[in-house]
């Protein structure tokens, strides 16, 4: 079952392997999470006899998307996904806030880390969004009882004090952690080479024999060259996507990245021919399904004042044309970079992306900074979820006039009570633990309907299949003949 | 595409030919190995609709906000001495801090300046509305879960008069 033999280490071998995040990160940036798992099950066998050393199948978004929009059950898709791939499964969860914004207490953190591996799951990769690794511990130490692997996440971005030093001190905390992977996670492909050059090494040589990962965004299309640097500075691990859906504010193509290491002369385990049958599928169900393809990005220096994540410029434009804001826009964009620094350099990613991006909203539309702050701003200040990367600036403390008693030192699930003991007495003794999770992350209403029977999923399909399917689909063609390969097929209405 | 095998490739060349020829009554494709013919459907017969597909979900597209109904506030006056708690933004007006807790406050209550009297959820987040001003709630204008816009007046405070508050 292991793909990856041996020895792991960073500098074993002159390895690279790669984590396909096609069925998770790729259509999150892409399509906005909506692809279903009938869109996925045809094409596992190929992406399973690709090569990669993981297949990332679960995140956040992911997660959420599942129960909001599609009204599809997330643990059937994991254990469906797990079972029918022999590649091991890889997990990422938002650590002590698992797939919501909210905090979750351990009690909650530590059963979804045995149902996620009951499912089938086998690599645990958690993030905290400050970075604060109190938050990871939880994920750490039940993700280990209950047999995965955890790969653990700094993320990046680019500030006064996200130095060097501070990412060699945050990989520091994750050896002695025991974590089995650390990854740099950049989610709006800040990194440049000349960065990647001194970071690199430095975080690989922190990190000793723990195998090192990079995952990092196309949105300023420099993270093809970023992934050469990590590969030439030791890291063991790149995540990519199949090459429809790479690119932009996607992951780096499995093939562009294929290239350049062997390139490099580095072994890999990679499938071309595999991976061309899953860059054609994807191709056409991205014509089928009227979804886009990431396009390479044209560099942008203003990506490096607001920071903002690829997918989530194009719902802020949704967002701002509902409430006819849209034309505002380049001033919010300024306002992001001022607020970002304002509260001491929260990461633009989930949830405090949001937060940063509501908040310059309501000062760019207020006319007054700071006037309304949201209360999830006030409690990311308080310390409320974790340790805050550098203080806030004095005219948003001034505005904020939190009181001094206010402020929170201890590990942020330490003031949580236990919620499962709450939820079994809510839900009968009879309720699964899958069915204890979901309601404690979503209301009744949200979980009713994942009751439904789930959508047919087919395991295989042809060309000649999809073009039948696509015929029969469309209410303007009344008469098909199609004649293949001693196959004479005639549709009419 | 002379291949034994139909690939992806020559699928997307396919329907490419087909979407580019929907004005046509006919089409007809004979490359190497596959052969297709079409009828289209003649204009102004109506289509049948299509049957649902199953396990397909359209995303959700965000519906563009009604302009929000503001009724009550239109037509509600309120003496001159009153302090009118407006909305920061435009966003969605709550009473209560969820759908069964009791409303923060309601008409007759007297309130305090940190008090909350409301929250307007702006993109997901939510934000608490203090009173900011010693008084009685006189008037509660906009309805809970209602969209409200920038500046849109939510709630009537009477204020208390100086010398009753330097008791308290």
């Amino acid at each position: 079952m292991l793909k990856v033999n041996g020895n792991m280490n960073n500098s074993s071998d002159n390895r690279f392997d790669f984590i396909d995040v096609t069925l998770r990160d790729a259509h999150q940036c892409l399509w906005s999470t909506r692809m279903t798992t009938a869109m996925m099950t045809p094409i596992l066998g190929a992406i399973d006899r690709a090569g990669y050393a993981y297949i990332n199948i679960l995140g956040g978004a992911v997660f959420d998307v599942c129960v909001r929009y599609l009204q599809e059950n997330p643990w059937d898709r994991i254990g469906l996904l797990c079972d029918h791939l022999q590649t091991q499964c890889d997990a990422l969860t938002r650590a002590q806030s698992l797939y919501t914004f909210e905090l979750f207490p351990d009690d909650i953190v530590a059963l979804n880390s045995h149902v996620l591996a009951r499912r089938g799951i086998q690599v645990l990769t958690v993030y905290d969004a400050l970075n604060d690794n109190r938050n990871i511990e939880s994920s750490l130490r039940s993700g280990h009882e209950a047999g995965m692997k955890v790969n653990a996440m700094m993320t990046y971005t680019l500030s006064p004090v996200h130095t060097d030093a501070y990412y060699v001190q945050r990989t520091r905390e994750l050896v002695t952690l025991t974590a089995d992977f650390i990854s740099i996670k950049d989610p709006t492909g800040l990194l440049t080479p000349e960065r990647g050059r001194t970071l690199f090494p430095a975080v690989v040589q922190a990190a000793g024999c723990i195998p090192v990962q990079l995952h990092s965004h196309c949105q300023s299309a420099l993270a093809p060259e970023v992934y050469e640097i990590a590969m030439k500075s030791g890291f063991r691990f790149g995540y990519t996507a199949t090459e429809p859906l790479a690119n932009g504010a996607s992951l780096p193509a499995t093939e562009d990245i294929l290239a350049r290491a062997r390139r490099l002369g580095l072994a890999t385990s990679m499938n071309d021919e595999a991976l061309a049958e899953v860059a054609s599928y994807f191709h056409w169900v991205s014509e089928r399904e009227s979804k886009p393809r990431g396009e390479i990005a044209t560099y942008s220096a203003d990506l490096y004042e607001h920071q903002i994540p690829g997918g989530m410029i194009s719902n802020l434009r949704s967002q701002l044309d509902t409430m006819k804001l849209g034309h505002r826009l380049p001033e919010i964009l300024e306002e992001v970079a001022r607020v970002r620094h304002d509260l001491g350099y929260p990461i633009l990613v989930s949830p405090f992306a949001q937060y940063i991006v509501t908040q310059a909203t309501i000062n760019v539309v207020q006319g007054e900074r700071y006037k309304t702050i949201p209360d999830e701003i006030r409690k990311y200040a308080r310390g409320y979820y974790g340790r805050l990367a550098a203080q806030p600036s004095a005219e948003f403390l001034e505005r904020a006039n939190i009181d001094p008693s206010e402020y929170v030192t201890e590990a942020p699930a330490a003031h949580l009570e236990p919620a499962i003991p709450r939820l079994r007495a809510e839900l009968g003794s009879a309720a699964t633990d899958e069915a204890i999770l979901l309601a404690a992350f979503y209301d009744r209403r949200l979980i009713e309907p994942l009751r439904n029977p789930a959508a047919e999923c087919r395991f295989r399909t042809t060309p000649l299949t999809e073009l039948v399917g696509f015929l029969s689909n469309r209410s303007d063609i009344e008469y098909a003949r199609v004649r293949f390969a001693g196959t004479d097929m005639t549709i009419a209405a | 595409m002379a291949h034994e095998h139909l690939t992806y490739d020559d699928l997307l060349r396919i329907v490419e030919l087909i979407k580019s020829t929907e004005h046509f009554s006919e089409f007809r494709l004979k490359v190497g190995e596959i052969e297709l013919e079409l009828r289209h459907r003649k204009s102004g017969a109506p289509p049948p609709v299509p049957p649902p597909v199953k396990g397909r979900v359209e995303p959700a597209v965000p519906k563009p906000v009604e302009h929000a109904a503001v009724p009550r506030a239109a037509l509600a006056t309120w003496p001159e001495s009153s302090v009118v708690v407006r909305s920061p933004m435009i966003g969605t007006f709550y009473r209560a801090s969820a759908p069964s807790a009791r409303p923060f406050v309601a008409v007759g209550q007297a309130v305090k300046p940190d008090d909350i009297v409301g929250i307007i959820e702006v993109m997901k987040l939510m934000n608490s509305i203090p009173a900011d001003v010693h008084g009685t709630v006189a008037q509660i204008l906009v309805d809970d879960a209602a969209t409200v816009e920038a500046g849109q007046p939510l709630i009537v405070i009477q204020p208390d008069a100086e010398s009753e508050r330097q008791y308290e």
